[in-house]
């Protein structure tokens, strides 16, 4: 178990300020945060790169605040890989090994295998720099957990990825999670890989963690209007995704939505609520979901207002003052929403 | 279809004018250096450069900067990595400071050594113990180091401040020490950086004239560097053995400038 406590660190433009934080074994902890919230910071301090002004870090019960990095069994891969331009794949992932004076052909089995289990035992003899950017990010992983780490700090490890291949890591990495059980802390400033991925979630923002718990938690009952608007989905539904075709079916329970994807089984279906349209009758469009129901809140706040129709499921909408006086929305009064297929977000939970 | 701005019918009177310049002075260079060492006879110019006092200038000029280089590499290491890692009070004014011998006359780099080393008390302390620096070839090493010392900080400091330091930050978490993330990470890195700075540092004191002559003198055959014995042989008239010096130091620093180009990759020392 990680356990962090009242951890400061003031560090020019960056500072963490009192950070409290326990990750148990074997979990999979995402640190969401905006750019600036110390998030990096915070995984170096765990690390050992930098000492904190106050507060400590344990692991499994000892105490490692002031321990030397080396000494740690923390494992970390940063965003832009930072592979050692001068050595080749191979002996980047058995740089760690090799400071253990283990013997080298006890170090070239255990690369394999690691590289094996990441997909990239064939690049093995080429040089970093004339790997993909996704292959560059399994190199460092695999440099990283070759090791056997106790915790393995991710720092963004998909953010400068394209989209197809940061799903492909992603899904990835949740197989290497379960297989070698390594318990991960998992910086991200995207939603998807909580959903994807996450046991439990933290925010973080100005050097504090704003809300900590399980991904349902955090976007269900944001601590802080923080924490909602930076999650922005407040429509996350928990279904089950039928695919048929092209299109999908996600069964809510007491609705059924329309999409298009390709994931199926358990999933998190999101909408956002500038997305769900609010009308009195129903209407003839083009969007596939429609559902009636009734207001059951109109929350007046500055330009716009979220107005929550419960259709089986309550929906938030987000609609202009001047729509819900022309509509006559008031709480008890019959609606309908309405959204595109392409409106719903699917995440496997 | 785009412009190209090749494809002008004629050149314009300004680019004309700016490229008459610029090939003027590119001749008006070679020129001069290239009819220095045309200038006499090639039977005389090889008997010059197998003469005794000018292989003894070549011998001594290759040792003592050879040590003055080296040590003004292990020196500069830990300043330049300092400079570019640590954050210190002072670090500005300390940069400075590495700086002041480049903007410094090396003559009276020269003459500020010959008062530290000769009159002071230190300089009465070292020779004391029998170690004598001043007019020694001793005294040369030590001007050359003084003199060339920032030369090697600049080049290794713009080397290390291109690693991004989390690259040690990893190897760290990858069981190496401090010292092991220096050693197999920063310094190989740094490594094109550092020979370029070695050349440059090594082509600058063989070549080093002012701080030389105060310091260690104008002895024939005793602290007669190539620059020493160019200015030796010209101020008596020695024509021949003044220029079969001045070939071989033109052939040091253009090789050493095409090396230094080769590791540098851009990066000025100037």
């Amino acid at each position: 178990m990680l356990d962090i406590r009242g951890l400061s660190l003031s560090l020019g433009e960056f500072s963490l300020d009192g950070v409290d934080l326990t990750v148990a074994d074997g979990e999979y902890f995402i640190i969401l945060g905006p750019t600036g919230a110390g998030k990096t910071i915070l995984l170096e301090t765990i690390a050992g790169i930098y000492a904190p002004d106050s507060g400590t870090i344990s692991l499994d019960g000892r105490e490692i605040t002031r321990t030397d990095p080396k000494d740690r069994g923390i494992g970390m891969v940063y965003q832009d890989y930072m592979l050692f331009p001068h050595l080749t794949v191979g002996e980047n992932i058995g740089f760690g090994l090799r400071q253990q004076k283990i013997e080298p052909d006890r170090i070239k089995e255990r690369v394999s295998e690691t590289a094996n289990l990441l997909g990239i035992g064939h690049l093995l003899d080429r040089t970093p720099l004339t790997l993909s950017g996704g292959e560059q990010q399994r190199a460092a992983i695999a440099r990283a957990l070759v090791l056997r780490p106790r915790v393995l700090l991710l720092d963004e490890p998909l953010s400068a990825l394209d989209a197809v291949t940061r799903d492909r890591l992603r899904r990835e990495l949740k197989a290497v999670h379960r297989a070698m059980g390594t318990t991960i802390v998992h910086i991200t400033h995207h939603f998807e890989d909580i959903f994807a991925l996450a046991d439990r979630v933290a925010v973080m923002q100005d050097g504090m963690i704003v809300q900590a718990g399980t991904p349902d938690e955090v976007f269900r009952q944001p601590a802080t209007e923080f924490v909602a608007a930076f999650t922005g989905m407040e429509n996350i539904f928990p279904g089950i995704s039928r695919v048929r075709g092209s299109e999908a079916a996600i069964d809510l329970g007491a609705i059924t939505l329309r999409t298009v994807t390709a994931v199926e089984g358990d999933v998190y279906a999101g909408i956002r609520p500038e997305e769900v349209i609010v009308s009195r009758e129903a209407f003839e469009s083009s969007a596939v979901n429609a559902f009636s129901g009734t207001v059951v809140e109109v929350q007046q706040n500055g330009i716009f207002s979220r107005v929550v129709v419960d259709a089986g499921v309550p929906f938030v909408a987000v609609l202009t003052r001047q729509s819900i006086a022309r509509l006559g929305l008031a709480e008890g009064e019959p609606a309908h929403v309405t959204f595109k297929a392409s409106a719903v977000h699917v995440f496997s939970r | 279809m785009p412009p190209n701005r090749d494809a002008l019918p004629r050149p314009s009177a300004f680019k004309a004018l700016f490229l008459a310049v610029l090939f003027g002075l590119v001749a008006y260079m070679v020129v001069v250096i290239v009819g220095l060492v045309v200038y006499p006879p090639l039977p005389a110019l090889i008997e010059s450069l197998t003469s005794p006092e000018i292989l003894f200038a070549i011998k001594l000029s290759l040792i003592t900067s050879a040590i003055s280089t080296t040590l003004c590499v292990v020196a500069a290491v830990p300043v330049a990595y300092s400079l570019a890692r640590f954050s210190f009070p002072g670090r500005r004014l300390i940069n400075s400071i590495f700086n002041i011998p480049l903007a410094l006359p090396p003559l009276v780099a020269g003459v500020a050594l010959l008062i530290f080393y000769g009159p002071s008390t230190f300089g009465r302390m070292l020779s004391a113990t029998g170690l004598d620096v001043i007019y020694t070839p001793l005294g040369i090493i030590v001007a050359q180091f003084f003199v060339n010392l920032p030369y090697m900080v600049r080049v290794a400091r713009s080397a290390f401040e291109t690693i991004n330091p989390r690259y040690e930050h990893v190897a760290r978490t990858l069981g190496c020490t401090e010292w092991g993330a220096f050693r197999q990470v920063s310094l190989p890195l740094a490594r094109s950086g550092i020979v370029a700075g070695l050349v440059i540092t090594w082509s600058k004191s063989i070549g080093e004239f002012g701080a030389v002559l105060m310091l260690a003198g104008a002895t024939q055959m005793k602290t007669e560097t190539l620059p020493i014995a160019l200015f030796l042989n010209m101020s008596t008239g020695d024509l021949d053995l003044a220029i079969a010096a001045s070939v071989i130091l033109i052939v040091i620093s253009v090789a050493s400038l095409a090396v230094f180009e080769r590791y540098s990759g851009g990066r000025g020392v100037f």
